[in-house]
């Protein structure tokens, strides 16, 4: 550095332009830290109810699905037993126990699929 | 000295471990804490970082926000400051990715209107003056940096981080910031000499 002319003039104005760089000074308004605030507070109990809700339908999906697993078991044994009380080829009460399993869905679809047009017919939103 | 050193290292990693904990559970004291102590720093950032004030305020308010969604994602071994620095920094670049397809250089616009920041000093009238004439010349040199060199300088100079701090927050090797500085403060020096005229 003390030979070299270029570098000590760099030094300095290298020291001088840090110098100013730090003599300037930002300040955050307070309105700008509390809207900021409520923002952050706002959008973290969203997260939190959002957070409950999805625990909420975990644990039902999963309490249904051992209902299902339960009283399809039991359903199953119920239309064996059926089948050999009415001596009905196997297939049938297969078809029978599979057809009684999957109606509420296909009723629960069907009903859905009919709310949603009877509400575009009269909201209009799907007109074209 | 060592003893000094080991016991800051230690209790900063202890601050970084409670705040990793306080954000994990979403907590909005710790939040507000920390939207407190970090207020200038972090709007300094993005001021020089966006060269809008307005943007800046907007990208503040989304970094806390992403910072409460992303809160589980903060490394405690690291210090908060740098990551929350990260945050900004790429949500800055998401938000001139949406408005024009560019990184950080585009956010150099000459035509711009200049950085607005208001000097401040306790000194006499005139020493008030000639500081705040040579402030401005320095942000109108800081305007005319690229992105990089902007963010380089006032993570070091402004923010006081250390070069590997700084590499971590931009995602640049260690030498890049250091060629970013050098750059930098090579490029203020005609301003600087303009200001001292």
């Amino acid at each position: 550095m003390e030979t070299c002319g270029s570098c000590r003039t760099f030094a300095e104005n290298a020291r001088e332009a840090v110098r100013a760089l730090r003599a300037i000074s930002i300040a955050a308004e307070r309105s700008l830290v509390s809207t900021t605030q409520m923002r952050v507070r706002r959008r973290a109990l969203e997260l939190q109810r959002q957070s409950e809700r999805r625990w909420l339908v975990s644990v039902s999906c999963i309490a249904v699905t051992l209902c299902a697993l339960l009283s399809a078991a039991a359903l199953w044994r119920g239309f064996e037993w059926l089948g050999a009380r009415a001596q009905l080829a196997p297939l049938i009460w297969q078809v029978g126990f599979f057809v009684f399993c999957v109606t509420p869905a296909l009723v629960a679809g069907v009903l859905l699929l009919a709310r949603d047009t009877h509400l575009a017919d009269h909201t209009g939103s799907y007109e074209g | 000295m060592n003893a000094t050193a080991c016991y800051c290292e230690n209790s900063m990693t202890q601050e970084s471990t409670e705040i990793a904990r306080g954000l994990r559970r979403r907590d909005p004291d710790l939040l507000d804490r920390l939207i407190e102590q970090y207020q200038h720093r972090l709007l300094r950032y993005l001021v020089y970082l966006t060269g809008r004030r307005e943007l800046a305020e907007d990208l503040f308010q989304e970094t806390w926000i992403r910072v409460l969604e992303r809160g589980h994602q903060f490394n405690d071994k690291y210090a908060f400051s740098t990551w929350l620095f990260a945050v900004a920094r790429n949500l800055t670049i998401d938000h001139m990715r949406r408005s024009q397809p560019a990184s950080l250089d585009g956010l150099l616009n000459d035509d711009e209107a200049p950085i607005d920041i208001p000097a401040t000093g306790q000194a006499s009238a005139f020493d008030m003056t000639l500081q705040r004439e040579q402030n401005e010349q320095i942000v109108a040199g800081m305007q005319h940096l690229p992105a990089e060199y902007r963010e380089a300088l006032v993570l070091r100079f402004q923010e006081g981080m250390s070069l590997e701090e700084i590499a971590g927050v931009a995602r640049v090797p260690l030498g890049t910031v250091k060629s970013r500085i050098y750059r930098g403060l090579s490029a203020l020096e005609p301003w600087l000499k303009g200001a001292a005229l």
